[in-house]
């Protein structure tokens, strides 16, 4: 105001239009540019910040901002060509040093400048589209620097140079390249990909092209597996040491390409050392490697995958169809057990337990177990014999994990009926001799094979168990009923078995000896008085007998021998010789029993309680046998085992066969009459699809036998042929 | 002395100040003040105890320098009554604090706190034709073929216009930006759609409408800047029947897709079109006295129908004066109806879940007196914001609040005449009135400190 009042009282000569000192603006830049040569000097302690700044405001409110900018730009980059020289004049290895260096500079110099031309930067730079201080003067290092044709392929060289130095084993300073590829990356990603990702990427592929060339002609595989995974590791580390994080990608593409997939089909099949020499030997560290680089390129799985299924499916094939093996079934199923551990140790060990690794194994053994008809009889009797004796002084865990194992095998089954066949013969056997070692592992296995066939496929077997129960109890019923009737005669011990729960042949009852009879009977009274309206008939071919028996010296033993032996040894209780002829007259029992019976008597070395004449291994129709009161025995108890053969012989085997595909045919029947009471009319293509599925977890039935069930079917007038269409089947209700 | 510490000196035209780092470090590090105390301009550490005797020297305006200062410390702005706003505006600009300023200056929107804190006359030759609201509180106003721009200070820019023809909308798409919608002239290919720099008013893009692959001229009327998906829908009218509802990308300013005008529903002549985030739909109203039967619809773009409709053509058979027009409309999409209004100033609601639902009007006459509508009043404009409605009357604006809409407020000033229209954006809201070519800036003051 004071200086207004003053004015009015001046007297002014002239008038002319206010204007500012036209030297004003390059006055004012000069002090500007001044300091910009000052910071790059490192000089700058002495500039005044609040007069600098407040010069460049000034510039900006009179309108030469435009000069500002431009002066800037001339003065940075003046700056710059000059840098850039002192940059190409560093030798050899001082020239990364020198870039670093000059970066370093710049970046604080850049930021002293913005900090001047603040007020520029807010007001001029955005309402004329101006590049802001900071992007600028990015922008010129890139074309001063980066960009000037004597740095930009010696930058690039020299990247490569020691990247490759490191490489092959030296020291570099990483620091150093850290800092310049910062400064890559801080002049924009282009800048970075363009002038040093790229042909890093190149370079990088030709040199473990070649590498793994070398590599592969030298090395086994495992050898060669370790040095690629080396690789790998080392350039991941490399990128999170000094290259843009997004790099790690691309150069793990670069060497998964060159050193895994180019030689994929290689590796898996080199000899003496590949996949399949890995499998055998359990090399689990190998093998894992190999799964973690070959999960890392694409088809590398399913590579290894088929290997081992092809070598699993052809060991296997080996082993079920190896005669040597097929003599012991014990033997035999504990290798394909042992084989599956093997190879479930190392799908989880090696493998992370990859799900189609687990499908791939258990395919192939579904398809070479079933490659041998008799693997059903085999599992049966493994089980068998581990339910015998196998698992005496085994605790109860170790017991379920054997079975849990027969069960996964159980499951690659295709004739389950088969299996079921076998085991309830061995069951019965088992039971009814009081073999069994425990009552609860017996059921255990029952409720494994139910919770994986259902109630129908155990049924039978179950029943078993409820006859065994019942018959202490019926046993226990008798003799309290009948104890005063009883006195010193022999006691009997009788299993009633219901028909068709078990595995009965029928046989001609043999005749038994008068002291016995009597016994029976007197049962026989007894059941039928408690329970009317059923029929027991004897079946002398399945009973043991102990009898006491006193040789010629006085000694006494106690002889475990079959029914049909007490019954011939009874003989001799009032004979000292009797012939074939008249043991057979005397006893009925069926020749081919009975002879087994006199061999196991009179011909087995150490338990002969009969001799023969003449002495010969066969029995012959018109041999002669004698009470043998030489008898020696060091025990008191002697067993007298009956010859007979564990495993089935020929024809058995032929029966068996025949009984389970008779027991099939019903099965197939109802399935088909079940299919076609709910679908009406079908072709013979998916009758046959859909009984198979529905059959499937019992056996695998042939298409043949489908078709006669159904021709059988249509006969008894369950179905018909359609009249128009042949192929089409009708449902007759 | 460990309390010296920290403290920095400045002599500000003059007169001296102290103040400590951590206040200054509210200016943070790309102001002028963060730029001085950085230690790139500091190179030699002053030793303990001399610190306190450097001292800063800035030639600038002591009284402002206090001020700021005093933002700086608080966070508050208290500007003495002899100083006036554009100096201090400019100080803040110098020092680089014009955003702290800014937010201190006002509060969050509450249509029951509005305070008048300024009438800026404008220079227009004839009635406005709308307002709107800046996202950063700056505002622009279109008469006739111009658009006036004012920044947040109420600094006017150069005003903008898309070839000199009338203008029928306006919108801003970020803060330095604004669209203009405008009448084509015919055979020319000017006019249609632009977007200018709010800043410096040069256009940066032409929008462009294509049908079958042939860029046509066309009419642009009502816009909706859908935030979410930033795109830009306008009501065009092209003259070979090509009504219908344009979409733009906000980003490439590329035509997106375009909804023809199905028989039945007037798109192409709308007065209002309003992007529905929750169902990604757009509502579009064409009312009287543009149509003699009003219009409102929603539609979906992602399979070209119209979801949702209400007409007034079956139930106005006796046009007479008297009927109740349907005047302007909102969508709420909280309530799930849309808001309309009347030439008596009563407020209606037509419920969006139903599709053949009538208005539900709720009469306001009990609460003001019915004025018979004279040639001098504007149709009423609504606007939502926050859970609250506004509807313009005559000269005041009425704030409803609550589920059963109450009246809560009245924003009313003396003169300037009948408001033609209102917007609300950037926490402020903006009426034009017809009479004089002002508008008024209303805002919340920033909370009270207890």
């Amino acid at each position: 105001m004071s200086a207004q009042k003053k004015r009015n009282f001046k007297i002014e000569a002239f008038k002319h239009r206010v204007e500012l000192d036209p030297n004003y603006a390059e006055r004012t830049w000069r002090v500007l540019e001044h300091a910009i040569h000052e910071i790059y000097n490192h000089n700058a302690s002495g500039l005044s910040f609040e007069e600098l700044y407040r010069n460049a405001y000034n510039m900006v409110l009179h309108k030469y901002g435009e000069k500002l900018y431009s002066g800037l730009v001339n003065t940075m980059t003046g700056h710059l060509k000059e840098i850039a020289r002192s940059i190409e004049a560093a030798q050899g290895g001082f020239f990364l040093e020198e870039l670093n260096v000059k970066w370093g500079d710049h970046n604080k110099a850049l930021q002293m400048i913005r900090d001047i031309l603040m007020y520029m930067d807010r007001t001029f730079v955005p309402s004329n589209h101006k590049t802001p201080v900071h992007e600028l003067g990015l922008n010129l290092w890139r074309d001063n620097i980066i960009h000037s044709s004597k740095i930009q392929t010696r930058l690039l060289d020299m990247l490569l140079d020691l990247i490759h130095r490191e490489r092959t084993g030296e020291v570099i300073n990483r620091g150093l390249m850290r800092n310049i590829t910062k400064m890559l990356m801080d002049l924009g990603s282009s800048v970075y990909q363009e002038d040093f990702e790229k042909p890093f990427l190149g370079v990088s592929a030709s040199f473990y092209s070649v590498e793994s060339q070398q590599l592969i002609e030298c090395c086994d595989c495992g050898e060669y597996l370790r040095k690629a995974e080396r690789r790998l590791n080392e350039e991941i580390e490399r990128v999170s040491h000094y290259l843009d994080v997004k790099s790690e990608v691309k150069i793990t593409s670069v060497v998964e390409g060159e050193m895994i997939a180019n030689h994929m089909q290689r590796l898996v099949h080199m000899e003496n050392s590949g996949l399949v020499s890995m499998l055998v030997d359990d090399k689990y560290e190998d093998l894992s490697r190999m799964y973690n680089l070959f999960r890392r390129v694409p088809d590398g799985l399913s590579t290894i995958k088929d290997v081992m299924t092809s070598h699993l499916r052809e060991t296997g094939k080996q082993l079920v169809s190896d005669p040597e093996k097929l003599k012991d079934p014990v033997d035999f199923v504990q290798h394909l057990l042992d084989e599956k551990d093997k190879y479930d140790k190392i799908i989880s060990k090696a493998f992370n337990n990859d799900k189609t690794f687990q499908n791939a194994l258990n395919s192939s053994f579904e398809y070479f177990i079933n490659l041998n008809n008799r693997s059903p009889e085999f599992i049966s009797l493994y089980v068998d014999d581990k339910l015998r004796k196998g698992l005496k002084g085994v605790s109860e865990e170790d017991v379920e994990v054997v079975l849990d194992k027969v069960m996964m095998l159980f499951r690659y089954l295709q004739e389950k009926d088969v299996f079921e066949k076998y085991y309830k013969q061995h069951l019965a056997k088992r039971l009814l001799s009081g073999k069994s070692v425990s009552d609860d592992t017996e059921r255990s296995m029952i409720v494994k094979l139910k919770t994986e066939c259902g109630y129908q496929f155990t049924s039978k077997l179950e029943g078993m168990f409820t006859d065994m129960k019942t018959s202490i109890d019926t046993m226990q019923g008798f003799y309290s009923s009948q104890y005063s009737e009883i006195g010193d005669g022999p006691t009997l011990a009788v299993q009633v078995l219901t028909t068709g729960s078990w595995p009965t042949q029928p046989s001609a009852p043999c005749n038994l000896p008068a002291e016995i009879v009597v016994i029976c009977e007197k049962f026989r009274t007894y059941y039928l008085g408690t329970h009317t309206g059923r029929r027991l008939t004897w079946q002398t071919n399945m009973g043991t007998a102990d009898i006491k028996a006193t040789f010629g010296k006085g000694q006494k033993h106690e002889l475990n021998v079959s029914t049909y032996q007490m019954c011939i040894l009874m003989l001799f209780n009032s004979a000292d010789q009797l012939t074939y002829r008249e043991i057979e007259q005397a006893t009925e029992i069926p020749p081919s029993d009975l002879k087994r019976c006199l061999q196991s008597l009179a011909c087995v070395k150490g338990k002969n309680v009969l001799r023969k004449e003449p002495m010969s291994k066969d029995i012959a129709e018109d041999d002669a046998f004698y009470f043998n009161d030489k008898f020696m025995s060091k025990f008191f108890k002697v067993k007298i085992g009956t010859v007979a053969a564990q495993k089935e012989s020929e024809p058995e085997k032929q029966e068996t066969r025949q009984r389970v595909e008779e027991d099939r045919k019903p099965q197939i029947e109802a399935a088909i009459v079940r299919i076609m009471k709910s679908r009406r009319v079908l072709d013979h293509n998916t009758i046959v699809t859909e009984v198979t599925s529905q059959l499937q977890s019992r056996f695998l039935p042939n298409p043949v036998i489908i078709k006669k069930r159904i021709e059988s079917l249509i006969e008894r007038e369950f179905l018909e042929r359609d009249k128009a269409d042949r192929k089409l089947y009708r449902y007759l209700a | 002395m460990a309390s010296r510490r920290g403290r920095i000196r400045f002599n500000v035209g003059g007169k001296i100040f102290e103040t400590t780092a951590t206040t200054l470090a509210n200016a943070g590090r790309h102001s002028m003040l963060g730029a001085l105390l950085d230690d790139s301009w500091n190179p030699r550490q002053p030793a303990e105890g001399e610190a306190a005797e450097a001292e800063y020297f800035i030639d600038r305006n002591p009284a402002c320098f206090a001020v700021l200062l005093d933002l700086l410390r608080t966070g508050e702005l208290h500007v003495p009554p002899n100083m006036p706003e554009k100096l201090l505006n400019r100080e803040a600009l110098f020092y680089g604090l014009l955003d702290q300023v800014r937010a201190a200056r006002w509060g969050p929107f509450d249509g029951n706190r509005l305070q008048l804190v300024d009438s800026v006359s404008g220079r227009a030759p004839g009635d406005g034709t709308a307002i709107r609201a800046g996202p950063d509180g700056g505002c622009c106003v279109a008469h006739g073929s111009m658009v006036h721009v004012y920044d947040w200070m109420l600094e006017e820019h150069r005003p903008i216009s898309l070839d000199y023809q009338q203008v029928n909308d306006v919108g801003y798409i970020d803060a330095e930006s604004i669209v203009i919608s405008a009448r084509e002239r015919l055979g020319k290919g000017d006019g249609g759609m632009g977007v200018f720099s709010s800043s410096t008013g040069e256009l940066r893009h032409r929008f462009r409408v294509s049908h079958y692959d042939q860029v046509k001229s066309f009419t642009a009327g009502a816009l909706s800047l859908g935030s979410s998906d930033y795109k830009i829908f306008a009501s065009c009218k092209g003259r070979c029947n090509e009504y219908g509802i344009g979409v733009w990308d906000q980003i490439t300013g590329q035509q997106v897709d375009f909804f023809y005008e199905p028989p039945g529903c007037c798109l192409g002549d709308a007065d209002k079109l309003q992007w529905l985030d929750g169902d990604k739909c757009l509502m579009v109203a064409t009312l009287f006295p543009r149509t003699d039967n009003c219009f409102i619809g929603l539609l979906d773009f992602r399979d070209k129908s119209v979801i949702w409709s209400w007409s007034d053509a079956g139930t106005s058979v006796s046009l007479s004066l008297d009927e109740k027009r349907v005047l302007h409309a909102i969508a709420i999409e909280d309530s799930r109806s849309i808001c309309v209004v009347n030439q008596y100033d009563d407020l209606g609601f037509i419920d969006l879940r139903s599709n053949a639902g009538g208005v539900r009007w709720s009469s306001r006459s009990k609460l003001t007196n019915r004025k018979a509508p004279n040639e001098e009043s504007c149709y009423p404009k609504l606007a939502t914001h926050d859970g609250q409605l506004f509807s313009s009357m005559n000269d005041g604006i009425s704030v409803f609040c609550g589920p059963e809409w109450v009246l809560t407020s009245t924003l009313r000033r003396s003169y300037g005449g009948s408001i033609c229209d209102f917007s609300i954006g950037g926490d402020r809201l903006f009426a034009l009135h017809s009479e004089e070519n002002v508008f008024d800036v209303w805002e919340t003051p920033p909370s009270p400190i207890i």
